[in-house]
């Protein structure tokens, strides 16, 4: 087997609690299973985690010495959560001071949104790369996942193999990337479920109510308006 | 008419002084009594997409941080302003925590948009008018655009505009109608 010569940090940023599903957590393992091996090495770091932990500074160190960053979200208000851009926002701080021991030459990104369409998450990923060239790394290219409601529950769904098949492709071409150090530009990957949107829409909607319901709640609860003007 | 102005504590640059205080005195001339909520780092918690907010306690988020009493006073607002630092071409870490958690004003459900893209329906009947004014030093026109993008382009009844000067400042405001909305977000 190869020695690795190249570093991945792979960034899961989902800002959910570690008890609760996550498809941001999902698809890091599956990216650490599909890029790690031979001439790459993935080392994994979480963003809640890390600031529960305390442990910012040597995550931002690790970050900086390795050649590429892969960063894995999901799509809040239309772009990254509140949590992913404080540790971003502060790993710009340090990027800028340690700008000599930068090995950091390469960014990726992976979003995914639960509305169906995998479009929506195209400002997100712009956002990430003005994010690479705040830390004079260069933006190689996104994975824009829309659907991601389902991915959990319907994983193993015939219809979602062409789904997950375009994530793992994507997932490749992130290795093979990182390895050649090309400069070619390569184009965001778009990946959406075979699946009808008016039942997308009703499992959703059935979803909510059936969780309000085991939470002790009538159908109505939901609508509940506590801010209502007077 | 209520205007309630939101900014971010940690960046109360040179050029936010500017903005406020244009802002402010054009607020006044409309005749608008002016609240002023200022978020210091740290003050809110991050959304962590748990949706207690939808289906625990719905429209209150769980967590008991500033942020249920930021949701009500705006929510009681004819308008509500939130001066924005540009990061990245997108909201920085605090007011970016006070947008993701507006989540609980919003119902869990999908409707589709007139141009085809999902959103989630409104809560209530009307809301104030949003105004998102972003501001930063040496932004480039990519960050601009993409700060406009984010929100023009997937949300209705809410504006979003680049600090540059009063002037400017005046005029869009003033094509603006500082009153509250109704109909899907």
């Amino acid at each position: 087997m190869n020695k690795p010569v190249r570093t991945i940090a792979l960034l899961s940023a989902s800002p959910k609690g570690s008890g609760l599903p996550c498809v941001s957590r999902m698809f890091c393992n599956m990216a650490a299973e599909r890029i790690a091996y031979g001439e790459v090495c993935v080392h994994r770091f979480d963003v809640r985690a890390c600031f529960a932990e305390k442990t910012e500074e040597s995550t931002y160190r690790a970050m900086l010495e390795s050649d590429a960053l892969l960063v894995v979200f999901p799509l809040y208000f239309f772009c990254l959560p509140g949590m992913l851009m404080r540790f971003l926002q502060d790993f710009s701080v340090f990027a800028k001071a340690h700008a000599a021991e930068s090995r950091l030459n390469r960014v990726y990104a992976l979003v995914n949104c639960g509305f169906p369409e995998a479009g929506i998450n195209e400002e997100a990923v712009r956002v990430v790369a003005r994010f690479s060239a705040s830390v004079q790394a260069s933006f190689r290219f996104g994975i824009l996942v829309g659907g991601g409601g389902m991915a959990l529950g319907a994983k193993d769904a015939p219809f979602m193999k062409s789904y997950f098949g375009s994530i793992t492709d994507a997932f490749d071409q992130i290795r093979i990337d990182t390895i050649s150090f090309s400069e070619a530009p390569l184009a965001n990957v778009y990946v959406e479920a075979k699946f009808p949107r008016k039942l997308y829409f009703l499992a959703g909607d059935l979803g909510w109510k059936h969780t309000a319901k085991k939470n002790g709640l009538p159908k109505k609860a939901l609508r509940r308006q506590p801010y209502k003007r007077d | 008419m209520l205007a309630y102005v939101v900014s971010d504590a940690e960046f109360r640059t040179k050029r936010f002084r500017s903005l406020e205080s244009a802002l402010l005195e054009f607020l006044s001339e409309k005749g608008c009594s002016v609240e002023r909520r200022s978020i210091e780092r740290g003050e809110l918690k991050s959304c962590a997409g748990c949706f207690g907010c939808w289906v625990k306690t719905p429209g209150e988020c769980i967590v008991r941080d500033p942020i249920a009493e930021i949701n009500r006073r705006s929510m009681q607002s004819d308008v509500t302003i939130y001066l924005c630092p540009i990061v990245f071409g997108q909201f920085s870490a605090n007011m970016k925590n006070v947008i993701d958690r507006w989540l609980p004003n919003m119902l869990p459900f999908f409707l589709t948009r007139p141009d085809g893209s999902t959103m989630h329906p409104p809560r209530y009947d009307s809301y104030p008018a949003q105004v998102m004014i972003g501001y930063g030093d040496d932004l480039q026109a990519e960050d601009e655009a993409l700060f406009c993008d984010i929100t023009k382009k997937h949300r209705n009844g809410i504006e979003a505009m680049v600090w540059h000067n009063a002037e400017e400042l005046g005029r869009t405001l003033g094509d603006m109608r500082f009153e509250r909305i109704g109909g899907s977000l």
